[in-house]
């Protein structure tokens, strides 16, 4: 990243947290104000709703320019590389010089152009090597992971995208999927991953968009370790098939089996108590996924009771467990207990709760009435909403 | 997703503080929050809350679909009975007295459990009229009474939460379907839905506009007026895209309410009404702009559209530049 978009940025983060503090309350609008001053921040910043406006509309404007000349010029395969490769330099030149002026390097173009850019780059390169070098397709993949690794790291570096960082893992362990004993390699790559990254969490010489992608490869670098772990990934040989020539499948020896499943049942619990301890809310968070997904598998191999029981009962211990640490962090002395308390502390609970509506309306509106139906009710078929589910009687 | 610890606003602290910018206790709160040595795990007890809920609902209507005829339906409607009497009699406890202002809920758990409860009702609801076929051939109606419910509850325990899912509900009464991913309104009649969908959609947008004009909810505003966008100007934009016949008479009420929908969004600062409007004139836009080369393959379209596109990132840039958001 360049020098002075870093300075922005660190500006930026500083802005931020005043802003949270004087909408709690405890500065009024004089400090607000001459901490402004003290952390000059020259960039227009959008709220995140302007900003994937412009962002969507750009793409738009580049995409349909694209279908123009593609359609005006018809090209070859030759001719549609040099397209795609005239398109990629192009995205990326804007924008580098978008990500260096303080008016446009927030206002989500350059992360449209950013993206397009190396996706044309990658799509490029792909016809590259399976039309003009004449590559195999196996081959020809393993190269376009290779350069996706590569593309989104860079990216990433330059323009400080957290998003990158993820595409850039997601690439690596598709990569690494493709060769041999690629578990292994899940593994160690996911441990190796979680471990550099999580040591730069806090390194104040590191840019901000920096740590949040570090932040982004430390889960990334959980999650594949814990794919790699994960008995039901073992027992039906998930990663195996990533590979050029999926390996016929055979049971897994007891011994490996056992061992996966005390794994399964044992990473997201470490990654739990690593969370509590270092006081990091997205180390917890992805504990909580794991565990989850660990519970799920368990669910797979033991049959303790029917499906609905376990939904209920689970629903109703996981509502009663967050009851329960709430009300003890709201009753501890100091409202904290260990660091961790339930008090929004500076961040916007409004905001928050305003944006659970989201959710809550996707998964529980009850679907259309078919006006069909109205006519011939059968009194035994028909489907009903509203309660979490399309419940068929 | 961020690092929980902040470096920059640790040093920013003590400048601040060396500078007298900060007080003493003011400097020792902050830097306790940025050093990571209290945070705030508000969020995941919302999203576990949430997860509760979900499974919780989703074990009673697989409980109700699989098993009703074993256990058998007073049994069941008792139980579900039951369930919602506990919750919704928690949630009358815990609740504040009724106000038309914006009143803050007892705690975190709050908007859960009314939640709970009024799921539970729903699937009680439709499991009633299942057995004992209350509104025969008007069954889609417990919709209407479920959207009714749900509306009650919003107004009387102040939860936007309640008031979505009411606005949703009634319009899946209606017959449409609010989703971003669907494509179509619903299934049915095309023209039929595409009228329930505005009709209801200026009714929403309506009740946005008065919540304020009484000072009655007027914190609704904003959950009713999105809704009823989404509604109003998915039912046009699905008329200039979809009607053969009269597409042009759609786009053309299309522009002069996504006009006016963005005139207003900018005077009343709201950047989300103005997203909506905006992007609802572009896709209009594009019918005008491709219908004369449906039968040939023209790069001249793509061209247009793109300049469309520049155009309207203009448009972004001037209003974002002029607007005072609320």
């Amino acid at each position: 990243m360049r020098p002075e978009s870093v300075a922005w940025e660190r500006a930026a983060e500083v802005r931020e947290a005043a802003r949270g503090w004087r909408r709690v309350g405890p500065i009024d609008e004089a400090t607000d104000q001459a901490i402004r001053q003290a952390f000059p921040d020259p960039c227009i910043t959008p709220s995140a709703v302007w900003r994937v406006l412009t962002a969507g509309v750009l793409a738009a404007v580049i995409l349909c320019t694209f279908g123009a000349f593609f359609i005006a010029i018809r090209p070859g395969t030759a001719a549609l590389q040099v397209l795609l490769f005239l398109f990629a330099g192009a995205c990326l030149i804007a924008t580098d010089a978008l990500e260096a002026s303080p008016r446009s390097a927030r206002r989500g173009v350059a992360g449209a152009t950013s993206l397009l850019g190396v996706a044309f780059l990658l799509i490029g390169l792909g016809l590259f090597l399976t039309e003009t070098v004449k590559m195999r397709y196996e081959g020809a993949i393993d190269v376009l992971l290779i350069a996706s690794v590569l593309a989104w790291g860079l990216g990433c570096w330059r323009w400080g995208s957290p998003l990158f960082a993820g595409l850039s893992a997601i690439s690596l362990f598709l990569f690494l999927g493709r060769l041999p004993q690629a578990r292994a390699l899940w593994l160690l790559a996911g441990a190796v991953l979680a471990g550099t990254a999580a040591r730069r969490l806090d390194g104040a010489r590191w840019a901000p968009s920096h740590r949040r992608a570090a932040a982004i490869v430390v889960a990334a670098g959980l999650a594949g370790a814990y794919a790699a772990l994960n008995v039901y990934s073992l027992d039906e040989h998930l990663l195996e098939q990533l590979r050029r020539f999926a390996p016929i499948a055979t049971a897994p020896p007891r011994g490996l089996f056992i061992l996966a499943a005390v794994a399964t049942a044992v990473v997201p619990l470490a990654i739990l108590v690593w969370g509590a301890r270092s006081r990091r809310t997205f180390v917890l968070d992805t504990g909580i996924v794991l565990l989850a997904l660990s519970l799920v598998t368990l669910r797979h191999y033991v049959h303790l009771a029917p499906l609905w029981v376990v939904l209920t009962l689970s629903g109703a211990l996981v509502l009663v467990l967050a009851l329960a640490v709430e009300r003890a962090l709201r009753r501890a002395p100091g409202g904290d207990i260990a660091g961790f308390t339930a008090d929004p502390l500076f961040s916007d609970d409004r905001r928050q709760r305003a944006l659970q509506i989201v959710p809550v309306v996707a998964a529980f509106t009850p679907a259309p009435a078919a006006p069909a139906e109205e006519k011939g009710f059968a009194g035994e078929g028909g489907r009903f909403g509203g309660g979490g589910t399309s419940e068929k009687f | 997703m961020a690092p929980d610890m902040n470096p920059d606003v640790v040093s920013a602290i003590a400048r601040l503080r060396a500078t007298n910018v900060l007080s003493g206790g003011q400097a020792a709160l902050f830097e306790r929050v940025a050093r990571r040595q209290l945070v705030s795990v508000r969020l995941e007890v919302r999203v576990l809350l949430y997860l509760g809920v979900l499974l919780l609902a989703s074990g009673v209507g697989l409980l109700v679909a699989e098993h009703h005829r074993e256990i058998g339906p007073l049994a069941i409607a008792a139980a579900i009975g039951l369930a919602v009497a506990a919750s919704l009699l928690w949630v009358m406890r815990k609740a504040p007295a009724f106000a038309w202002g914006e009143v803050e809920p007892p705690n975190v758990a709050f908007d859960y459990v009314l939640l709970l409860g009024l799921l539970l009702v729903a699937s009680e609801l439709a499991y009633v009229e299942v057995q004992f076929t209350v509104l025969g051939p008007k069954w889609p109606h417990h919709l209407l009474l479920v959207g009714v419910v749900y509306l009650l509850a919003a107004y009387r325990w102040d939860s936007r939460t309640a008031l979505g899912l009411a606005l949703t509900t009634l319009a899946a009464w209606r017959g449409i379907s609010i989703s971003l991913i669907a494509g179509s309104l619903g299934p049915g009649d095309e023209s039929a839905l595409r009228g329930n969908a505005i009709l209801l959609g200026a009714s929403y947008v309506a009740a946005a506009a008065l919540s304020v004009r009484w000072t009655r909810k007027p914190h609704f505003e904003e959950v009713f007026a999105n809704t009823g966008l989404v509604l109003l100007l998915g039912g046009l934009v699905s008329g200039a895209l979809e009607d053969e016949s009269r597409w042009v008479a759609w786009l053309a009420a299309l522009l002069v309410v996504a006009g006016a929908v963005m005139w207003l969004s900018f005077r009343l600062g709201r950047a989300l009404y103005f997203v909506q409007a905006i992007v609802a004139a572009y896709v209009g836009l594009l019918r005008l702009l491709f219908e004369p080369f449906r039968h040939t393959l023209s790069s001249i379209p793509f061209l247009l559209a793109s300049l469309l596109g520049i155009a309207v990132l203009a448009l972004i840039f001037a209003t974002h530049r002029r607007i005072r958001e609320r």
